[in-house]
Formats: structure tokens, C-alpha cells, sequence
């Protein structure tokens, strides 16, 4: 399926979605580029050749909340009884990580960065900050919890003619980042929890999918005009929060890339809709999902291979009936997914494979007509009824029929509470994560002091506040090229570029035209450009103002510092790209002229093919014209 | 506590701490709740949890504030249903305090404790499959308030729950002094012959992470399914949730200030190791558990004090507990047990203190700062010097058991039979071999 063909509703303006009670939401996360993590001295930013030095195994389980209830969410995970490792790096990780050690004082850095940012977003900053722990046990944070502070309060931003409100940011830690996970247990990186981040929420009340984008743009374009954060992969994530009447809250969480936001937003509104229709349709058929039945002995034989593959290893095969669902599993509720594909992910999240539903082309699979009336049969599944199989070791296998029986009776209710995850970024379409967390995670984080706000430091924080307006002018006035100034304006490489104009005097078009086009040219032909740290830009652009390196080599550098890492010093002597100018310039133009009479654009030809990266063009033409 | 003023300014606004209100200031307005204070916070502010469950801190004297809703007041622990299976091993848990048996309360913060069983057991539901658990909080005492009057009262509720028959005794006891404790239990107890397990937790049971879970589980299998008739400390051995190791109680030490595995067998093997499916894995030698149920011995005196030996120290601290009527004082001195003794000031020199107390009657007990290893009272001029002067060296023991031991030895016997006692094996506390695998374990 195109992506097209799944926008259905994408031409539907403001009145559309207002018709239909969207509500929408944005939680914007952004790493700050601090030098320390938020609540201890280690490197905020992971180190690539930082060593892995040792590894912990943990269990985490749910704790009693703020009534005594234990959160849904949180009970869900604990369900899962698995061992979190976690990797323990030399530079990039300590004590305070992994939950050995009571957390250091707030980072100074970082309360700043954050509060600046705040400020532009015409925040409301409270007397005193009080450090809160957010309880999380799906292992990402080794403590079971991440600790949040809430640092304004009230605020809002304008996108044009309209603006929207920011009742809080906050900042509060990074969590792990995951290496691998399966059935039983999941590793995670401790190199990168608890680099700061600040948190920017919006109210719900953005109007549409494409305004839900066009926010999400201005909030990361401020953010960058801030010169205060990471840049590059995963250190912007955005959750959308989605409903519409009828339906219900549904947390997308994650997306990194600001283009897909609208399809996203658009493609969840869909699949309410059509859950809702669904729903109508199934009460209207008096549907219900009948109990677990164990088919393993009619199916101990079977040639379906999915089956056959798990009952050797002594899988229990389970079917159960759903009274008047026939043809309901395959009705597509958005691009490439069905209800069938719900109610899969259910059941993958209890630890099986997946499902195999009646509306699915059973004879593919290997089901033979015998099979599939033995079944019927077996489960008594009438005209207008469904059936699904599904196979795994007990108790998952039980627990996942179980779990899929839930998500199938919640079809007649409509459109459940989850947080969701990006499933295709192409298509734009999720799927579910785990149920929509309830409100009783917080709890304040004692070994955390609070903190009191002095006038001085808001006085700070409003003058380093960043301003897009102003930006603008400047880069305008760096390039004298309007367009230039817009591109950079949005570019996630403003950060880097800032940096390095910031910290040397150099032909700022020039550093524009690097790092827009031709990192752009690189990224195509598959070099991280971007994985170069903006320091080593720095150092590489420092040596073109040295006149050690031309214009052509400082591409050259920055491609071989991309492609295999190492110093500028380093990169200039391994690959010859020392710039060659004035007297020695004049030396190798006679050297190489020799007796031969060559025209000019012959030597031309013959110097540069050799010498590209080493030779200024335009030095070489008026040393020639001399 | 809020200070006066702000509970001026809450009184007259009528409101009390967990009431809803609504506070205004001039350019913002919020809707939350009131929190109490946990001492963190300035004089002037006032904590406010808003809807999303955040707190913020405002200065009081810049709010308006109106009440919106009476505060319900601090809600109950759930309580989980239960069935105690009377054919399983008998436990007695006993609370002392500590982070191990309490609980943050998650909206206000506050610290309250989890003493009854169905509370425990909501928390830690594995514990009904392994035992029949009965409990009771003796006191709620944190680790660094502890004294010796604690202790001699764990080991008379220890004595009462051996004699009514229980199987073995679970302690939850705060982590920063639990080897002192452990080592007085070791002597009172010693007669007692079932498993005391100390346990406690490095992190508070209220986060997921936190590492009196498995202290807890594993503790109760000790007690429940051990045939060992000793008191010792069982925690992590490792920073990962894996197993837990059981160390005599005379030969444990707090190595660490926060990681969950600190406490470390010293100039010893762990006992045992247990994993959180109660597999236990026996490491050393250890007294059997016995149906001979001896009385526990709990006499203690407390004028006996622990000095640490370090270059330019001045003696004058002996002269100090001696005018004060301190009968005995352990030393950790340096390496193998020395003072300075032959130093070119001679003020800075312990011998003719030393010598003085001795003859008054203090005992003099020397162990070392090193912690691991033994002292020796022969190798070196300088440690013959105060063996003759009178101070009596501990062998391997560690230099907080012989405080311990010197305090519990002049509370329960005659002064002229405790030097002898002091150097032999009473609980555990001294080994006759010094085995290679027994250094940083």
C-alpha cells in the first residue's frame, strides 16, 4: 500500500477535526549539550570509544502508588519477570547510573540551558524546584524511576497567526538506551541515562494534525536557536498525544523525525475512527469472544509450520472463538494493519510469536480442510464467527491468549487507553507498546534537593533566552542570502554551526555552505557526517583560517573524520592534506611546468589533478597570472 | 515542620496541609494540593503538588491562597489477602527501623513503616510461599541512633520468639550499624542455636529497584530452610540482584557507603549463598541449628570505647577515658597493631599511657586499622613494647567486634577472666588459620 492511499483524511482541514473532538498534544524532548550528565559528574555525551567496563543483572518490580494502587503500566512490565542487564562504561557511566549511589547536586549547566530555553517560552518560574521521581519499570532507568523537575509553568509559543499553550517544561534525566531485548531479558547502554533533558508539553488543544507538525518545528527551531543542545539522531524525540470523541487517549511515543509527525497524528485519528466503526458494527452483531480451548492434540500433527515449529519444542496450541467477528479481524483500520494486527501485538507482548486469525488464508499456512472444521468444530465457531490460534510454551502462551481475549473484547467498547510506538516510518503507522500509564507515578525524589531560584539566576536565564526573531536577522545578515538564512534557520546543524562561528572568525557562508550542502552530499553517499563532534568541526575550520587546509580540504577532512574518526593533525598527515601555498606554491608550479610547454589551463589541469585538496584554486590563478 | 510563619499564613487562610487550594500570585495561578515539608525545603516556601503530580516550591509571602477542598488525609496501605501456610517453617520478623521496613508515602513524601504482615505481604508476596511469617516492630529506630540498649532488647524478643518455637528469626535492621549489631547478637545469642538472619536495604523498598526485595526473600529462606544455628548479616553479594551471601555476624563489615552488595565477609568466607529461589550453597564451616535452645546472654557494659592509632596522634584520648571510669578500650592500630611508641617526641608516644592505664585496670584490647589480616604481638621491637606493657592482641578479629565483645565481656563476667576471653573464640569473632581465599571477598 502507498502512503497515499492511507492519507485518507489528510485533505480535512481545522473543521474536520474539530467535528470529529480531536484533542492532540505534544511532549517534546530534547537532550541539552551539557560537558556533565544531570545528577553526576560523568561525560553527558556518549563517548563512542568509551570502554564497556563490567555489567549488572536487575530485577525491577512495581511499587504500591500515591493511593496505594500500583500502576497498570507499571504492573504490565513487572508481568513480563524480566532480568534488566546493564552495561558499565569507564568515562560514560558511575556508581549514581546504576542505582548504587545517592544522586549528586543538579548541574548547574544545565538548570541554566533549561531555564533560558523556559524563558523564551514565556514560562512562569516558581520560588523553589522540587526534584520529583516519575516511576518507570520498564527497565530504562536502573533506579526504576526517572527524576523530573518541573522549572516553569503557564507558558506558550506563536507559530504565525496562532499560538499555543506550554502549561510546563521540566527537566529531568535521559534514560538507558536499550542494545537488545527479548523474551526474558533486555540490555541497556548506562553510557547515556541522565544526560539532562528538557521536556516542552503542549496543551491538548492543537487543532490539527499538520498545526501538530508545524508546532513541533518551531519548538525544535527554538531549541536549536538556543545553541544549548545535542544535535543528531535521538536526542529530539517527540510523543504525540492523540483522541477523538469516542476514542481515546492514545501516547505515540518516540518519533524522531519531525516530517512524518502529520501522517502519524493523521493515520492515529484513522484508526480510532475505524476502531469506533468497528465497534458499532460488532455491538450491532451482539458479538462476544468465547474461553481458551487446548487444540494441541488435534493440531500435534499438523504440517502449518508456525504450529509445528513451536509444538516441538513442547508449545501448547490454544484457539478461542469470537462470536459474530467474521471478516471484522481483517478489515484494514490503517495502512498495511487490521484489527487482527492489534490484537497480534498483544499477544507478541506476552512473549509469543503472534497470532493466526479465520480471516487470514488459513490453506496458505498449510491448514488442511480437515484441520480447519476440526477446529470449527472444537470451538464451535458458527456462521458469522472469527477464531484465533495462537502457540507458545506455557504460561505464555496462556497469558498471551489471555491478554488478546482482553484487547478482543475491548472491540466492543472501542478504542483503548495505550502508549504506542512507531511501527513503519514510511507509512507512518504504530503499534501498541503497553496500556497508557495512570496518573500515580510521582512521588518527590528526597535524596534530591530542592532548589531555590534567585532572582539572578532568572535575570540569567531571560538574557541568554534564545530569540527566533533575532536569529534570523543574524543569519540573514551572515549571508546576505535570505534563503541561505531560512535553510540554516531549520536545519538541525544550526547547533554546530553556531558553535563553530561562535568559537572562530571565519567566512560564515562558507561554514554554511558545508555543513548544508555538501554534508548533505556526504549523508547521501552513506558517511555520518554528523556523527563528527562539533569541537573537531571547530578544530578543522580553525586550520582553514590557519591557512593550513584549502576549501577542498576541509571537506576532505571532515569526509575522513567521519568515515574513520581520529584528530585533525591526524587526518591532515595521513592523507597528504596539508595546504600548499605562497613560496612552496611557487616552487611546485615551476617543478612541475618543468621544460614542457604547457598552456595554461593544461597546467591548471595537471597541478590540481594532483594537488586538489592541497591548493587554493583562486591562489594558483593569480600566482599563474603573475 | 513548615516554619511559624507559614503556618501563621496557612492557619488564617484555614488551610491545612493536604487540603486543595488555589494559590494565585501576580502573574500565574495554580491548582494543587499541600504538601507537608521534608526539611529540604526554605522557610519561605510552601510545596504544592499540582494536577499532573508534580511539586512546586512558592515563596508564601508572593501567593494568594483559597481553599477548594478538605484533604482527605493520608490514604491506608493496601492490604493484600493472604493464606499463612501453618505447615511451613516457622519465621519471626522483627523490625528495628531502618530503610528496609519503611515506606515513603508517594504523595506527601512522609516515611511510614510496613510492620503488619498483610502490608509486608503485599509488598513481598513470595514470602507466604516459604514461611509462616508472623511479625512485630519492636522499635523504629535508625542505624546511627542505635545503642546497646537496642540490641539487648532484639535479643530478648529473639529469646521469647526461639522459646515459643519459631524456626528462625528474620531481623530488619537499619544497614550503617548492622555489624555492630550482628556482633552483639553473635555473644548474647550464642547459646540460642537457630538462624538469626540480620538483612536491611541500601535502597528504600518504595522504588522498584530497590534491593529489600531480594534481602528479604532470601533472608527468609535462611531462616525458614538453613540448618545453620548462627547469627549473621544476609545481602547482596554482588551490585547484581543475583544471590545473596550469609556472613557470620562477628566477621561482617559495611564496606560501602551505598552500593548494595557493602557488606563483606572480613578474614572470613561467606557462610552461604542464596539465591532468590532459595537454593543455598553452603561455603564454610558453621555451628548446626539444635533443638538445645540456651538462654541469650545480654549483660553489656558501655564504658568501653574504640580509638584509632595514626601518625601524630596524641595519647592524651587514654588519659581522657581513663578520668572518665572507661574500664576497656580497643585500639585499631596500624598494620600488625602498632601505636607510636618509640617517637622522637616523646608526648607523641601511647606506651607510658598505655602502661598507666593498665595498671589502673583498663583492658587494652589492639586490633588493626587495616581491617583485613591479624595483628601479631612479635614481629617488630615496638609491638613486643606494648604486648609487655599489658594490651592484649585480638588475632583477626575485626576492631568493631572487639568493641563489641570487650563491652558485652565486662557486662556478663568477672574482670580478671575477661583479657583471656578477650584473644579466644567466643562467637565466630577469632579464626585459628588464615586461609588464602578470605581477602577481598
Amino acid at each position: 500500500m502507498t502512503k497515499k492511499e492511507g492519507m485518507i483524511v489528510t485533505d480535512n482541514g481545522i473543521g474536520y477535526y474539530h467535528s470529529i473532538g480531536f484533542l492532540c498534544g505534544l511532549e517534546i524532548h530534547q537532550r541539552l549539550a551539557t560537558k556533565n550528565k544531570l545528577y553526576c559528574q560523568c561525560a553527558a555525551s556518549p563517548l563512542q570509544t568509551d570502554a564497556m567496563i563490567s555489567n549488572v543483572y536487575r530485577h525491577q518490580r512495581a511499587v504500591a502508588g500515591e493511593s496505594g494502587n500500583i500502576d497498570m503500566s507499571a504492573k504490565f512490565e513487572e508481568a513480563k519477570d524480566k532480568t534488566f542487564k546493564y552495561n558499565v562504561y569507564r568515562n560514560t557511566s558511575c556508581l549514581v547510573d546504576i542505582d548504587e549511589e545517592p544522586p549528586r547536586d543538579v548541574n548547574g549547566e544545565a538548570l541554566d540551558a533549561a531555564l533560558a530555553i523556559a524563558s523564551s517560552l514565556d514560562m512562569k518560574f516558581m520560588d523553589e524546584l522540587e526534584p520529583m521521581r516519575k516511576e518507570v519499570v520498564d527497565g530504562s532507568n536502573p533506579t526504576a524511576f526517572q527524576r523530573t523537575t518541573i522549572i516553569g509553568i503557564d507558558g506558550s509559543i506563536k507559530i504565525g497567526s496562532y499560538s499555543i499553550d506550554i502549561p510546563a517544561v521540566s527537566l529531568e534525566e535521559e534514560s538507558a538506551g536499550i542494545v537488545s531485548n527479548s523474551e526474558n531479558a533486555t540490555v541497556y547502554d548506562t553510557n547515556r541515562i541522565g544526560i539532562p533533558l528538557i521536556e516542552i508539553d503542549t496543551s491538548p488543544y492543537i487543532e490539527s494534525p499538520a498545526r501538530a507538525k508545524e508546532i513541533a518545528l518551531r519548538i525544535g527551531t527554538l531549541l536549536r536557536v538556543s545553541g544549548k543542545v545535542q544535535r543528531g539522531i535521538g536526542t529530539i524525540r517527540q510523543d504525540v498525544n492523540v483522541s477523538i470523541k469516542e476514542g481515546a487517549r492514545v501516547e505515540i511515543k518516540g518519533l524522531q523525525e519531525v516530517d512524518m509527525l502529520d501522517t502519524f497524528v493523521e493515520n492515529e485519528v484513522l484508526r480510532q475512527v475505524n476502531l469506533i466503526k468497528i465497534r458499532d458494527i460488532l455491538l450491532g452483531r451482539k458479538a462476544s469472544v468465547g474461553h481458551i480451548v487446548d487444540l494441541s492434540d488435534l493440531l500435534k500433527n499438523t504440517s502449518v509450520k508456525v504450529i509445528n515449529n513451536s509444538a516441538k519444542n513442547g508449545a501448547v496450541i490454544f484457539g478461542f472463538r469470537l462470536i459474530g467477528f467474521d471478516g471484522i479481524l481483517g478489515t484494514e483500520i490503517n495502512p498495511n494493519r487490521r484489527l487482527g494486527s492489534e490484537l497480534g501485538d498483544y499477544a507478541k507482548m506476552a512473549g509469543v510469536k503472534g497470532i493466526i486469525h479465520s480471516d487470514e488464508n488459513l490453506e496458505q499456512y498449510g491448514f488442511t480442510i480437515n484441520e480447519i472444521e476440526g477446529i470449527k468444530n472444537r470451538l464451535s465457531v458458527g456462521r458469522g464467527d472469527a477464531f484465533i490460534l495462537l502457540a507458545g510454551e506455557e504460561p505464555i502462551s496462556k497469558k498471551a491468549a489471555e491478554l488478546v481475549i482482553e484487547r478482543a473484547e475491548y472491540a466492543m467498547k472501542g478504542v483503548p487507553k495505550e502508549t504506542r510506538s512507531a511501527l513503519d516510518a514510511e507509512l507512518g503507522t504504530t503499534r501498541f507498546m503497553r496500556p497508557l500509564p495512570g496518573g500515580f507515578r510521582m512521588y518527590p525524589e528526597t535524596d534530591a534537593k530542592p532548589l531555590l531560584l534567585t532572582k539572578t539566576i532568572i535575570d540569567n536565564a531571560r538574557l541568554s533566552a534564545p530569540d527566533i526573531e533575532k536569529e534570523v536577522s543574524a543569519l540573514k545578515k551572515d549571508f546576505g542570502d535570505d534563503a541561505l538564512a531560512k535553510q540554516m534557520l531549520l536545519s538541525p546543524r544550526l547547533v554546530a554551526y553556531k558553535k563553530i562561528t561562535n568559537g572562530i572568525k571565519v567566512d560564515r557562508k562558507f561554514v554554511a555552505n558545508m555543513l548544508l550542502q555538501k554534508f548533505t552530499e556526504m549523508k547521501r553517499q552513506n558517511i555520518d557526517v554528523d556523527s563528527v563532534d562539533v569541537s573537531l568541526l571547530e578544530s578543522v575550520f580553525k586550520k582553514f583560517t590557519e591557512e593550513e587546509l584549502t576549501k577542498q580540504g576541509v571537506e576532505e577532512a571532515i569526509r575522513r573524520l567521519a568515515i574513520g574518526g581520529g584528530t585533525i593533525d591526524g587526518i591532515i598527515k595521513a592523507n597528504g592534506l596539508e595546504r600548499i601555498s605562497g613560496k612552496q606554491l611557487a616552487l611546485l608550479i615551476s617543478r612541475i611546468k618543468g621544460d614542457e610547454k604547457l598552456e595554461r589551463s593544461q597546467l591548471i589541469k595537471k597541478i590540481m589533478g594532483k594537488y586538489r585538496f592541497n591548493i587554493d584554486g583562486a591562489e594558483l590563478n593569480e600566482l599563474l597570472g603573475r | 515542620m513548615y516554619s511559624d510563619e507559614i503556618l501563621d499564613f496557612l492557619k488564617s487562610a484555614k488551610i491545612n496541609i493536604g487540603d486543595e487550594i488555589r494559590a494565585t500570585a501576580k502573574d500565574f495561578g495554580i491548582d494543587g494540593e499541600i504538601m507537608p515539608n521534608t526539611e529540604a525545603t526554605h522557610p519561605e516556601i510552601i510545596v504544592i503538588k499540582l494536577k499532573n503530580g508534580y511539586n512546586v516550591g512558592v515563596n508564601f509571602r508572593k501567593i494568594k491562597i483559597t481553599k477548594v477542598k478538605s484533604g482527605k488525609g493520608m490514604p491506608e496501605f493496601p492490604k493484600a489477602e493472604f493464606k499463612q501456610d501453618k505447615k511451613l517453617p516457622k519465621i519471626s520478623l522483627i523490625y528495628t527501623g531502618g530503610t528496609i521496613g519503611s515506606k515513603i508515602d508517594y504523595k506527601t513524601g512522609g516515611v511510614y513503616m510496613l510492620v503488619k504482615p498483610e502490608e509486608l505481604l503485599y509488598e513481598v508476596p513470595e514470602l507466604a510461599g516459604i514461611a509462616c511469617i508472623s511479625s512485630k516492630e519492636l522499635f523504629s529506630i535508625s542505624s546511627e541512633d542505635m545503642s546497646y540498649r537496642e540490641w539487648q532488647a532484639i535479643a530478648n524478643a529473639v529469646e521469647k520468639e526461639a522459646m515459643a518455637g519459631a524456626d528462625g528469626i528474620v531481623i530488619t535492621i537499619g544497614t550503617d550499624t548492622m555489624h555492630y549489631a550482628a556482633a552483639a547478637l553473635s555473644f548474647m545469642l550464642k547459646d540460642l542455636h537457630i538462624p538469626v538472619v540480620l538483612t536491611g536495604s541500601q535502597r528504600s523498598s518504595d522504588r522498584g529497584s530497590s534491593d529489600a526485595f531480594m534481602n528479604l526473600i532470601c533472608s527468609t529462606y535462611l531462616a525458614a530452610k538453613s540448618n545453620i544455628g548462627e547469627v549473621g548479616i544476609c545481602m547482596h553479594s554482588s551490585s547484581s540482584d543475583d544471590k545473596c551471601h550469609f556472613i557470620r555476624g562477628t566477621k561482617a563489615r559495611k564496606m560501602h557507603s551505598s552500593r548494595r552488595d557493602a557488606f563483606r565477609p572480613i578474614n572470613d568466607r561467606p557462610i552461604a549463598l542464596v539465591d532468590i529461589k532459595g537454593n543455598i550453597e553452603y561455603r564454610n564451616s558453621y555451628s548446626k541449628k539444635s533443638k538445645d535452645i540456651g538462654r541469650a546472654i545480654t549483660g553489656f557494659q558501655n564504658s568501653v570505647a574504640l580509638v584509632k592509632a595514626y601518625p601524630n596522634s596524641t595519647p592524651d584520648i587514654i588519659d581522657f577515658y581513663l578520668q572518665k571510669g572507661y574500664e576497656g578500650l580497643i585500639i585499631e592500630g596500624t598494620g600488625l597493631g602498632h601505636t607510636p611508641t618509640s617517637t622522637k617526641d616523646k608526648n607523641y608516644s601511647w606506651l607510658p599511657k598505655i602502661k598507666n592505664a593498665v595498671s589502673k585496670g583498663m583492658i587494652i584490647g589492639m586490633t588493626s586499622q587495616c581491617i583485613y589480616g591479624r595483628v601479631n604481638e612479635n614481629v617488630y621491637r615496638n609491638l613486643r613494647l606494648l604486648r609487655n606493657a599489658g594490651v592484649i592482641y585480638c588475632e583477626d578479629m575485626l576492631p568493631e567486634t572487639a568493641y563489641i565483645k570487650l563491652g558485652w565481656l565486662l557486662g556478663n563476667y568477672k574482670k580478671e577472666d575477661i583479657p583471656k576471653l578477650l584473644n579466644t573464640d567466643i562467637a565466630g569473632e577469632i579464626k585459628e588459620r588464615s586461609e588464602y581465599d578470605e581477602f577481598l571477598v
